[in-house]
């Protein structure tokens, strides 16, 4: 890490490339890129361009194998952050690549869940990809790709690359939700999310200028700085800047009202897919979110926090109140996941330590209920990826016992019960409101869980129902099958989300020592 | 605030122009359509049948593979100008770009992105081959009912 | 001291896991002795443990054994840990006690049942988390059993869940619930903020500086949390509905243990009612009118089963009197001989339905102690325990509850005294109606004769139990000797539990066992009070024989039958039942129907399913802006944007 900025200006390839043109030869001060500061992020992008030359270049290609290099990256990755994570508890939080990337347990933190949900995901998808007869390696690469946005979201120390991020996360995503070309749903649910997030991206952009023309930066240091340093931060130019750059993130988390893109595209996109979506760009939409608002924009909480209370509300009522009235299991998972964006919402209106280190926790847990329930999901669509009725699980139990039990533990642990993750993430976030004296806030939160407990429950009681005599004919000709690998992330997420349900501390801890550098 | 003035007016210019280009054309052009005018070509050919919908995707892919370079050769250009400035530093990191776009351009080839004609595709065909005229038709019929 | 403590709740949990792992393969009946065998140790241990404690002075009874460090992150840790003390093992013991009879009889009453270890999976997983309601040491963990016991109360509502109204019970017990969950959590992140802990212990400790207000508020949201679990007003509307469960589970779950874990939670938080003087008179109040409503809505009900947890609702309601009265070792007191004879009832119902093929009805009944002795003798010894004759167990804690009840107010205790009433004459009803009098079943037509409640028995039976006017009805027969056997135990409980603590001087073994828990907390009878003991008890003996005559008198002499057809009644035996019916049975009828029917069914269900209809209508009337265009969905995105950036604008005053 080399020099500061000159002129205010932040200092990357290509504007201190301008910025020296008038002396013609005068020497550049060139950014040092610490690659090692990025290791788990050009892991995953490095995967991503070896199995593209791979299947280019190698005539057999057995997709197994696809799957088994992506979880072997997967898992280099989380080495990798394993180590910085060490590497950070002994030498402390730094700044890398001319202060655009910072890394803190934070980052890291968001490095290693994602690392986690690509393991998954490919697991995931491996089966289903053969099931669907989908072929080719784009489904790994694009999640790959988009996982690595996801961590340079997290890692961004400077708006311009939150947006990189925001944008290498999204296009991937916008790909993979169309990636089953062949049903209709699929296409129409990659249209929608493309066509709308351009909006909210482009929405973003305009916050990241309009926060840059007020404090003469987009380094979140620098901006930090500024806010301190002058006397009277609050303008109306800043401001605005930061409501759209709430929009932007807002967008991507599923808040009310920018979550209208959720129930269609969670809907239409390939199940798997819909579950990398939930869990990673959840994740990574909320990794931008908490650190711009909690480190850099903390001294305007006071600003902040009333609209956040307002999003977080509508955000937990909108969502458990139109779960319950829907058919189709992935839509009631979609507005389940908007419910819970919610919750994680509490979190950051609360805008202690604790509503940060609740609002990871409740991040970490939820990646692998949702990656389970999409699991499920994903088995009993079917052939087709199409049988997702309600009606679709009426008997699980009899046919599937272990998958229904399970399903039944995944989806008690995100209404909230006793024993599981999803309890103890609802309680720190709760409790970190509590702290933070939004009593109303608590409140609404544990109503909507009363609400949305209502329908978790439906989808439990009608998997325990029996089954009538078409039912059990059409069990007998097509079976369900269970695949090794998506009995694997069945287990991993099942005996994460009970064990840790069970003894938190491990993960608890884990969350709060993922504190932020600034 | 001041300096964004210019820039506020320019937007509400901007905004009025287009709004009373289009409130204008609407209250004042006569609307006296004719079979001549509604036709799709205006200079006389009589179209026999419906305009062709689609085109083959590969024109798209070319498309987009020719913007792919453009991003590139944008890229290259400032860097060729500074070229000795930036020293190695620079030449490590334009490699890299040019690795990666080279890696998107292998797999584009190797998906027959620039394969004309029926040629042996390396890849099998995106429809599954469990789809047959049945369902085909099954598929329009519903979707015909649906309309 | 007191290490066999830890062995309590960890047997039915080992029996949970044995279960879940060989349940299927042991099969029937073996899974039923394993999961009897591990909560009758578990009884063994609890008795052990008391012992032990028994041995130690008055004051050094109370031990805390640490089992692991829950939560351990920051500024917030949370320990687990067994809380031995007299309440907490008096309840550990006949929740144990009970629990392990009631497992013996299931046994018997489960056979043949195609989920028999699955039924036994879930009575030793309920047994494990009502042992960790009552043994923990704090809130949270007492919270955790709660809410277990009311999973596992769920679950068992529904064990039957072919039968839509078995998975509808489950599901509305479950949402009931939820409100009174509701508030227990918030009374604790109350008592968290406030006090900093959740442990009974420094909760307790911590009580000074918070103020009389959030003391109140804490107190009241537990008790709603409390009425919830127990079922009081105006939340009671689970209760009768859960007895689409099997009989046992009714028994055990919806009479004997978990439906008083309010009433334990009352009593364990007692230094803090103590505090909040205001909510004292609230739950006494509430306690009351819920036991005056309930036994009201008893006297209507035909459902053998019904009539039982209407009962049981307004003994509950007994015992929040008690508790609003500051009498808390009354309370418990009630809870124990109540546990032994409404179980009784309980299982006694359910011996009647398995003789009976799955009958429900009353009034299909009949004289039925010439066919099942044993049922008919043990039920009756329940009857006269829960109408308040002495010297059976009902009678000495009920007059203990009524006394306490005056001294707070005679009002309260004239409503007690009236419920007294209704209780002896809905029982007596109930034990005339099926154990005495003709033999109904046997007639060939069931003319005019409508149950309000359709019958409810085993769904595989069904069939075949329905109809049961077919002629070939079978002869009603006694229970085998492995249901009868723990009817006789309860049976002889409910006659002699009163012995606990009779109340004359030294004999007051329970006063004397509890009084240090309740030390401060406890409300001092008053001299006056004392004095009138003797004219009380032989009023509530009074009301009691009262309740029972009238039953007697319209059921017995009368001959009538409880269908009361107008037909029947304008034939008239003789002038003076004409003139009783029309002056006393026919108001209290229309009085006792419309409460049941308008009140319970229209009124409080009515509010549950108005909030669910409620949350629907809204649900569906936001989807509509679901269309699925794109261009709509922009749209929001903008009028959020919009929303945002004006607001952005308002706060900078441009």
């Amino acid at each position: 890490m080399n020099g500061l900025p000159m002129n205010g200006l932040p200092m990357n390839g290509l504007l201190v490339a301008q910025a020296g043109q008038p002396e013609g030869l005068a020497p550049l001060e060139l950014p040092n890129v610490e690659y090692s500061a990025m290791a788990p992020h050009l892991i995953l992008i490095g995967g991503a361009l070896v199995l593209l030359v791979w299947v280019a270049m190698v005539r057999r290609r057995p997709p197994w194998a696809w799957a088994a290099f992506t979880v072997a990256v997967g898992l280099a990755s989380l080495g990798a952050s394993w180590l910085m994570w060490l590497d950070v508890g002994r030498n402390g939080p730094r700044t890398a690549v001319a202060d655009a990337v910072v890394v803190d347990g934070y980052s890291i933190f968001f490095m290693v869940l994602v690392s986690v949900i690509v393991v998954l995901g490919a697991l995931m998808g491996e089966s289903f990809l053969k099931r669907e007869d989908i072929r080719g390696p784009e489904f790994y690469v694009l999640m790959l790709l988009s996982s690595s946005g996801a961590m340079f979201m997290a890692s961004a120390n400077d708006l311009v690359i939150t947006f990189l991020g925001l944008e290498i996360l999204s296009i991937a995503l916008y790909v993979l939700a169309g990636l089953d070309n062949r049903r209709m749903e699929s296409r129409e649910a990659a249209i929608k999310y493309f066509v709308l997030g351009a909006f909210s991206s482009a929405v973003f952009l305009y916050g990241v200028a309009l926060v840059y023309g007020a404090t003469g930066s987009t380094n979140l240091g620098e901006i930090v700085g500024y806010l301190q340093s002058s006397v009277a931060p609050a303008n109306g130019v800043l401001l605005a800047g930061v409501a759209l750059l709430l929009v932007g993130f807002g967008f991507k988390v599923a808040a009310v009202p920018f979550h209208t893109w959720t129930p269609d595209v969670y809907q239409g996109a390939p199940s798997p897919v819909t579950g990398f979506m939930a869990a990673g760009a959840k994740a990574a939409g909320f990794a931008g979110l908490l650190r711009v608002f909690f480190a850099t924009f903390d001294t305007l909480k006071l600003d902040w926090q009333p609209i956040v209370w307002v999003l977080a509300v509508a955000t937990l009522l909108v969502g458990s109140v139109l779960a319950i009235v829907q058919e189709d299991i992935k839509r009631v998972l979609a507005y389940s996941s908007i419910s819970h964006a919610g919750f994680v919402l509490i979190g950051l209106q609360a805008a202690n330590e604790k509503g940060l280190a609740g609002s990871l926790y409740y991040l970490l847990t939820y990646a692998f209920m949702v990656l389970g329930s999409f699991t499920v999901v994903t088995l009993v669509g079917r052939k087709g990826d199409a049988r997702h009725d309600l009606d679709a699980y009426r008997g699980l139990s009899a046919r599937r016992p272990a998958l229904a039990l399970a399903f039944t533990v995944l989806l008690l642990a995100q209404a909230g019960i006793p024993f599981t993750t999803g309890f103890l993430a609802k309680f720190y976030v709760i409790s970190a409101a509590v702290e933070g004296r939004s009593y109303s806030l608590a409140l609404i939160g544990m109503l909507s869980s009363v609400v949305a407990a209502f329908f978790y429950l439906r989808i439990t009681v009608l998997m325990y129902m029996s089954t009538d005599e078409e039912e059990a004919e059409e069990a007998r000709t097509e079976p369900l099958a269970i695949p090794r690998s998506m009995a694997v992330v069945l287990a991993v997420s099942v005996a994460f989300t009970v064990a840790f349900g069970l003894l938190p501390a491990p993960v608890i801890d884990f969350a709060r020592d993922a504190t932020l550098l600034i | 605030m001041a300096e964004y003035l210019p820039i506020f007016t320019m937007l509400v210019l901007a905004t009025l122009f287009a709004g009373l280009s289009f409130f204008g054309s609407a209250m004042l052009g006569p609307k006296k359509p004719t079979r001549a005018k509604e036709a799709p070509y205006e200079c006389g050919i009589v179209p026999r049948s419906e305009p062709a919908e689609r085109f083959p995707v590969r024109f798209y892919l070319v498309a987009m593979i020719f913007v792919i370079f453009d991003i590139e050769i944008i890229f290259l250009y400032p860097w060729a100008v500074i070229f000795r400035q930036l020293d190695l530093f620079g030449l490590v990191e334009m490699i890299v770009f040019a690795l990666a776009v080279f890696v998107s351009f292998v797999y584009l080839i190797s998906n027959g992105a620039l394969d004309w004609g029926p040629v042996k595709r390396m890849r099998p065909a995106a429809t599954a081959p469990s789809r047959t005229s049945d369902s085909t038709v099954r598929r329009i019929g519903r979707a015909e009912e649906a309309a | 001291m007191a290490d066999l403590a830890y062995l309590i709740p960890a047997l039915p949990l080992a029996g949970f896991l044995g279960l879940v792992v060989l349940g299927r393969r042991a099969g029937d009946p073996r899974a039923g002795w394993l999961a009897t065998s591990a909560i009758g140790l578990s009884f063994l241990a609890t008795v052990a443990t008391f012992f032990e404690l028994l041995g130690q002075d008055a004051h050094h009874r109370e031990v805390t054994k640490p089992l692991f460090t829950w939560i351990a992150a920051g500024g917030f840790e949370v320990k687990a840990a067994l809380l031995v003390d007299q309440l907490s093992i008096t309840m550990a013991l006949f929740v144990t006690g009970v629990g392990t009879l009631i497992h013996l009889y299931s046994v018997g009453y489960m056979k043949g049942d195609e989920h028999f270890a699955r039924f036994f999976v879930y009575l030793n997983l309920f047994a494990f988390s009502m042992l960790v309601l009552v043994l923990s040491d704090s809130f949270l963990f007492t919270f955790l059993g709660w809410e277990g016991v009311g999973a596992c109360s769920y679950l068992l509502i529904s064990f039957w869940f072919e039968r839509d109204t078995a998975a509808t019970a489950g599901k509305k017990a479950f949402v009931v619930n939820r409100i009174g969950d509701f508030g227990f959590m918030i009374a604790m992140f109350l008592l968290f903020t406030t006090v900093g802990s959740l442990t009974y212990k420094e909760v307790f400790e911590g009580l000074e500086g918070v103020s009389h207000a959030a003391i109140v508020a804490i107190a009241l949201l537990l008790f709603l949390g409390a009425c919830g679990k127990s079922a009081q007003l105006p939340l009671f509307v689970w209760l009768p509905d859960a007895m689409e469960g099997p009989s046992p589970v009714s028994a055990l779950i919806h009479a004997a243990t978990m439906v008083t874990a309010g009433v334990y939670l009352m009593a364990r938080v007692s230094p803090l009612l103590v505090e909040a003087g205001g909510a004292l008179t609230v739950i006494a109040i509430v306690g009351a009118v819920t036991a005056l409503v309930a036994a009201v809505i008893a006297c209507a009900q035909d459902d053998i089963k019904r009539v039982l947890a209407y009962s049981t609702i307004s003994q509950l309601g007994y015992m929040f009197l008690a508790v609003g009265s500051g009498a808390y070792i009354a309370a418990v007191f009630h809870m124990i001989t109540h546990a032994f004879f409404k179980a009784l009832l309980f299982l006694g119902a359910g011996s009647v339905m398995h003789g009976m093929n799955d009958e429900l009805n009353m009034k299909r009944m009949g004289a039925l102690r010439r066919w099942m002795p044993v049922t008919g003798a043990t039920f009756i010894v329940g009857w006269l325990s829960i109408a308040g004759v002495p010297p059976f167990s009902g009678f000495w804690s009920k007059d203990d509850v009524l006394l306490a009840a005056y001294d707070k107010s005679p009002v309260l205790w004239a409503v007690g005294l009236l419920t007294a009433l209704l209780t002896a004459y809905y029982m007596g009803r109930q034990v005339f109606l099926v154990f005495f009098g003709e033999e109904r079943w046997r007639r060939e037509e069931q003319d005019g004769v409508q149950g309000n409640e359709p019958s409810r028995g085993r769904p595989e039976d069904r069939s075949e139990a329905e109809p049961p006017a077919e002629g070939s009805h079978s002869e009603p027969h006694e229970s085998p000797r492995l249901m009868t056997t723990p009817m006789v135990v309860l049976a002889a409980l409910a006659a002699l539990g009163g012995l606990l603590n009779l109340p004359f001087g030294k004999l007051k073994f329970l006063e004397h066992w509890l009084e240090p828990v309740f030390e401060e907390a406890e409300h001092k009878l008053s001299p006056g009070a004392e004095d009138l003991r003797l004219v009380l008890a032989l009023l509530a003996i009074a009301a009691g024989a009262g309740g029972i005559a009238i039953a007697y008198a319209i059921f017995m002499r009368a001959r009538r039958t409880a269908a009361f057809q107008p037909a029947l009644l304008k034939r008239g035996s003789g002038g003076f039942d004409d003139l009783y019916s029309f002056l006393v049975e026919r108001p209290g009828r229309v009085i006792a129907n419309f409460t049941a029917f308008v009140f319970d069914a229209r009124v409080v269900d009515g509010f549950v399913n108005g909030a669910a209809s409620v949350v629907r209508m809204g649900g569906s009337q936001l989807r509509k802006v679901q269309t699925g265009y794109v261009r709509n969905y922009a749209l929001g995105v903008t009028f959020g944007a919009a929303l945002l950036l004006g607001y952005a604008l308002l706060r900078m005053g441009i």
